[in-house]
């Protein structure tokens, strides 16, 4: 029973948070709150059984009853702690970096909506609620990039980011409405079996979009207008993780076709945003091409619990990776590589700590990030996808590669002198501690008896030690490639077809005009017509009526031609009366010969 | 309580108002009378929702009088009765009705002229509103049909734009033509189908204390069949439930089922359905009918646009879930792809068109054409699901589509202009305005959270699943919600956000006043009420579905 009062209270307290903050906006109160959240997340997560399970009635329909049902097994509880645990590190980081904003209090209730809405989306164990959920974070994220409004290249970015998300959302509804259908539930805990190969795709085809995967990946790049923290916790870490979240729900339930689909993406996407995170001269963007590469690497782990392992160690470093990035923009106010260098006297904290998540982005040995990415590894291998194993190789080395370039360039080189930096200290050293291998295993090779394997009962890959050799080499080639080009800063952001969205948009609404066209020129034009034809009419029967039929005729006929004449031709100032008369006539004409003609 | 005729009360209470209000001069009271008696009414109905019970499928709150017969002599007799009764269906829009009918005259507030005529309308509006939803006698709503199109005509064409006139006789033409095709079935049907129980009664089968049972009916259905009953005893009448069951068809009728009868390819009984189908699609619009709905939304004051959109195009669907499809099962069941194309045509071309306008207020009205079209699609399915989603809808879209016409009369009144050029970034001069913008267009795009999402998820799962609907065709529907959200945030991002920019310097713009903020908030709050716990409706109109599918 109070398992169960604490699942409700971590599962409505951002949402009453929300609202608390709205009404009193701030930081202090927001940051208590979002403390109290996060540290009754993860005493859930400690307590709670891997297979808890809790339902609440909500409606009845067609005889149905959609529950509203939850479900936190392993996974769920993992990424709930996740979310814990970056979301309290950024709204503590935020209070400084938007120090000066005066919306502030709208930024943080914000956060909390978006907590609310990715805690019910890791929780529920209702296909409709995690439709919802799925769409509202969607919504959140934009109301986060837009949070400067004054901007307009961060609305543009929202109102992208919303809609390319929407254009999955719509395959991810029905591949979710099919998947109900096909096992008649409407939870996922109850479905036994393997869904058809159509109904996961679609399902996976969702993920696309939220995880910013080839080809729907541009809209995130252009989403680190928001504030960076916003950035680590949404884009970085949790929301975008959803596509991979939505993997793992499914992995089970998915044929091997789906999962080498949502593999051969991941290995698109891991490539080509490794490929694109050395083309760009801000650095916040070079981070989002990373997350694209790195979510497209959790892609290439199929869903299985080596996807969600990676999915959580990448959370940490990415997010801490943004913050101290938010630090180091901070202290320079510009985003643009041209300006830094040389920041680790400025800087030290964020220095040292950009040194340890780049490890970790680069699974360097003592990182988490390291153990995770040799069990993607080592889930490529059992599987026998040998030459997505190649494909992960070749990445390794361009992530090596990016991600030491973007250190040197930041940190290293001739240090310049100025007023050093606002200390972020405390957040950005909660992830650093959380980004350590010693969570997971006292070997920092291997994993051995981990405490956190054992309690969620998460599958372990190995792969024989000849991968390690290639690893190391994917290091020291990505760092030899920084040595060599280390006087290199790329002159822009290049991005994959710039163009194409916008000029899909604008295609879009130009197009639209030409329905406009057809309304005003085709419909209108015919019923305008139709209405014109009457009154021409009108006049001939009048002009008939005066002229050869008026004093032959006398009644009905007559008046009723006479009667609709001089309405219609007056038709731009018609009398109601005249219309009566007309239903009235009609009416009695019918009866007439309903009743005694037929 | 209980005896009181709450029904025609209903009816009456709006309908003295507007006696008293048209033909004494009234000025100043004017106002407060129409919002007393629209407060009394909302009570009411607030009795009546607590007193509904959920669980019968039946008419409740039944009134019935004799009204007239007439003697046919060889042909039998026609009778027509005043039946009230509310089941499932009919209780969700009476109450949206009241709501919205109370939240357009505390709004009316820019009415400075001839104001006692302009309450009398819109309570006479009131009046023939609730009568079409709460009729039980096709020739009772009928006549509340019709009724309707005069109060509106003339609000449109005294308190409207500089359009007026145009925009007034357009309305007025298309839903004559409308109210004209629903009368021929009308009369077609009247005459053809028999009326067991008065017939039964007539004949002196049962005895009047007596309960018509199943087994009466059977008897009486044969006797009908087997043409025993001489044609001179037979009772003919309106009433819908004798009128929904074909077996009370008289056999020697073209509308018969077994009759061969054909009209350019077409039995009968699919020009019934089709002339009912197309009567009821213009007014709620439907592609290609609709087209009268922009111009009178852009002519009407704001009052009356949210009328309009939030009550008045509900009874194309109420027609439909009431008359059309109960008259004509199988017609309509054979028709289930074409629906389904037309909605989806109506929800896709309407975004699309709303996608091109730059005048708000048009904008909206197309986004109604669009979100109405789910309506249809949701019917379409002829599954539990789509009709619930399509009755969810039409009460999401009445709520919804009133917030968005109050929204842009917030602008109108402060401006006199509601070209998306003319404004940007207004969330600097009027953040509370903004907020409730902002909730209102994520409610329209169709967020989870809010009502828009639930009525249009299940009208398109509906719609997916039916087996009687290609799943393509739902496919294509819910491209409307990319391009939904496509204008939708267009124009937030235009007028919302950006640098601050007005076209005329001289434009001010106070952020809301009271009234205001607890129209649009209150109407946002109910948004987010349905939206959260959709059970609310589901379970009003649960047993009205179910009963229909059967």
């Amino acid at each position: 029973m109070g398992l169960n009062l604490l699942f409700l209270g971590v599962l409505l307290l951002p949402w009453a948070s929300a609202l608390l903050v709205a009404l009193f906006p701030k930081p202090l109160f927001s940051i208590s709150l979002s403390a109290l959240f996060s540290l009754l997340a993860i005493y859930f997560c400690t307590q709670a059984s891997i297979d808890f399970k809790i339902t609440y009635p909500w409606f009845n329909l067609g005889g149905k009853e959609m529950n509203a049902s939850f479900w936190a097994n392993a996974s769920a509880q993992l990424v709930l702690g996740l979310v814990a645990i970056v979301s309290f590190c950024v709204q503590l980081f935020s209070k400084k970096y938007l120090k000066e904003d005066p919306s502030i209090g709208r930024y943080y209730v914000y956060l909390h909506l978006f907590v609310g809405s990715m805690t019910l989306l890791v929780l529920t164990d209702s296909i409709l609620i995690f439709y919802g959920a799925w769409e509202l974070v969607g919504a959140c994220s934009y109301l986060l990039i837009s949070f400067w409004h004054q901007k307009t290249a961060a609305i543009q970015a929202a109102k992208k980011a919303f809609l390319i998300n929407r254009l999955g959302d719509i395959a991810l509804l029905f591949g979710l409405i099919a998947l109900g259908l096909h096992f008649n539930t409407w939870q996922f805990s109850e479905i036994n079996g393997i869904a058809p190969t159509l109904i996961g795709i679609a399902i996976i085809t969702g993920g696309i979009a939220k995880s910013a995967q080839f080809p729907l990946m541009s809209w995130l790049p252009d989403a680190m207008e928001g504030p960076t923290p916003a950035s680590a916790l949404i884009h970085a870490a949790t929301m975008v993780a959803a596509g991979v979240f939505v993997g793992v729900r499914v992995f089970d339930i998915t044929s091997p076709e789906t999962h080498l689909f949502m593999g051969i993406i991941g290995a698109i996407s891991f490539l080509s945003g490794a490929i694109f995170a050395i083309f760009q001269n801000d650095i916040k963007k070079t981070l989002a091409y990373s997350t694209i590469s790195q979510l497209g690497l959790m892609w290439m782990g199929m869903g299985s619990d080596a996807s969600l392992f990676h999915l959580l160690t990448h959370g940490i470093f990415k997010a801490g990776l943004f913050l101290a990035a938010g630090a180091v923009i901070h202290t320079v106010h510009s985003q643009s590589l041209n300006d830094m260098g040389g920041l680790r006297k400025k800087a030290p904290v964020a220095a040292l700590a950009y040194l340890i998540f780049g490890a970790g982005l680069m699974g360097l040995p003592f990182t988490g990030g390291f153990y995770s990415k040799e069990n993607i590894a080592g889930y490529l291998y059992t599987s026998g996808h040998t030459e997505l194993l190649v494909v992960l190789a070749l990445g390794m080395v361009l992530t090596s590669f990016y991600i030491s370039r973007q250190f040197y360039l930041i940190f290293m080189g001739p240090v310049k002198e100025g007023p050093s930096a606002t200390d972020f200290a405390l957040p950005i050293c909660i992830l650093v501690v959380a980004s350590l291998f010693a969570w997971i295993s006292w070997n920092p090779i291997e994993i051995h008896a981990s405490a956190l394997f054992a309690r969620f009962e998460l599958a372990l890959y190995d792969i024989p030690a000849f991968w390690l050799y290639i690893t190391a080499a994917t290091w020291v080639l990505g760092i030899a490639g920084t040595y060599l080009t280390r006087n290199w800063i790329p002159a822009g952001n290049y991005q994959f077809l710039p163009r194409f969205w916008p000029s899909l948009f604008s295609l879009i609404r130009w197009k639209s005009r030409s329905a406009l066209v057809f309304e005003t020129q085709f419909i209108d034009r015919f019923v305008n017509g139709i209405a014109a034809l009457q009154v021409i009419i009108a006049h001939l029967l009048a002009w008939v009526d005066r002229h050869l039929v008026d004093g032959i005729l006398v009644g009905g006929s007559s008046s009723l031609s006479a009667g609709t004449g001089k309405l219609l031709s007056r038709w731009q100032s018609a009398k109601v009366q005249s219309y009566w008369t007309m239903i009235i006539v009609t009416f009695a004409l019918f009866l007439l010969y309903a009743l005694f003609i037929k | 309580m209980t005896n009181l005729p709450l029904l025609s009360l209903l009816i009456g209470l709006p309908l003295l108002g507007a006696l008293v209000l048209g033909l004494s001069q009234f000025k100043e009271q004017a106002r407060s009378v129409a919002i007393v008696l629209s407060t009394i009414q909302l009570t009411i109905l607030g009795y009546i929702y607590s007193a509904f019970d959920k669980t019968s499928g039946l008419f409740q709150f039944n009134e019935t009088h004799h009204w007239f017969s007439i003697s046919l002599g060889s042909m039998g007799q026609f009778m027509s009765k005043y039946t009230l009764g509310i089941d499932g269906l009919s209780i969700s829009l009476i109450l949206l009705t009241g709501l919205i009918t109370w939240v357009a005259l505390w709004n009316s507030t820019e009415i400075k002229e001839k104001v006692g005529g302009y309450y009398a309308l819109v309570l006479l509006l009131n009046a023939s509103i609730m009568g079409c939803f709460m009729a039980k006698d096709l020739f009772l709503f009928y006549v509340f049909f019709e009724f309707m199109l005069l109060p509106m005509y003339f609000l449109i064409g005294i308190w409207g734009g500089p359009r007026r006139n145009y925009a007034s006789l357009k309305f007025f033409l298309y839903t004559l033509v409308g109210s004209l095709l629903i009368l021929i079935v009308m009369l077609g049907m009247g005459v053809a189908y028999v009326d067991p129980y008065e017939t039964a009664l007539l004949n002196g089968l049962i005895r009047p204390e007596q309960d018509f049972n199943l087994e009466a009916l059977k008897s009486v259905q044969q006797l009908i069949s087997s043409q025993e009953l001489a044609t001179s005893s037979l009772v003919h009448s309106f009433d819908m439930q004798a009128l929904a069951d074909f077996k009370n068809c008289q056999i020697t009728s073209i509308l018969h089922i077994s009759s061969g009868w054909q009209l350019a390819g077409m039995s009968a009984r699919e020009w019934g359905f089709w002339l009912l189908f197309i009567g009821f699609a213009i007014k709620l619009p439907m592609v290609p009918l609709h087209t009268w709905l922009p111009d009178a939304h852009v002519e009407a004051p704001t009052a009356i646009s949210v009328l309009l959109a939030g009550v008045l195009l509900k009874i194309g669907a109420y027609g439909w879930l009431r008359i059309t499809i109960p008259f004509f099962q199988i017609e309509a069941l054979m028709a289930a792809n074409i629906l389904a194309g037309l909605g989806a045509l109506s929800i896709v071309y309407g975004a699309y068109n709303a996608l091109a306008m730059n005048d708000l207020k048009k904008l909206v009205a197309y986004s109604s054409v669009s979100h109405m079209g789910f309506v249809l699609l949701g019917i379409a399915a002829f599954t539990a699901e789509g009709w619930q989603g399509a009755i969810f809808q039409t009460i999401s879209h009445g709520v919804l589509s009133a917030l968005l016409f109050l929204i842009v009369g917030v602008l109108y009144s402060r401006t006199g202009n509601r070209e998306i050029d003319s404004f940007s970034g207004l969330v600097t001069l009027m953040p509370r305005f903004t907020v409730i913008s902002g909730i209102a267009i994520f409610a329209s795009l169709g967020l989870p959270g809010f009502s828009g999402f639930i009525g249009e998820f299940f009208s398109l799962m509906g719609a997916f699943t039916s087996p009687f609907v290609h799943p393509g065709i739902a496919v294509l529907g819910a491209l409307g919600l990319l391009l939904g959200a496509g204008y939708l945030l267009w124009t937030f991002q235009k007028i919302y956000l950006g640098k601050h920019y007005q076209k005329n310097a001289e434009w001010s713009l106070p952020d809301l006043n009271k009234l205001e903020i607890l129209s649009l908030f209150g109407l946002g709050f109910i948004s987010i009420l349905l939206g959260v716990y959709p059970g609310l409706l589901f379970e009003l109109s649960e047993k009205f579905v179910t009963e229909l599918l059967k």
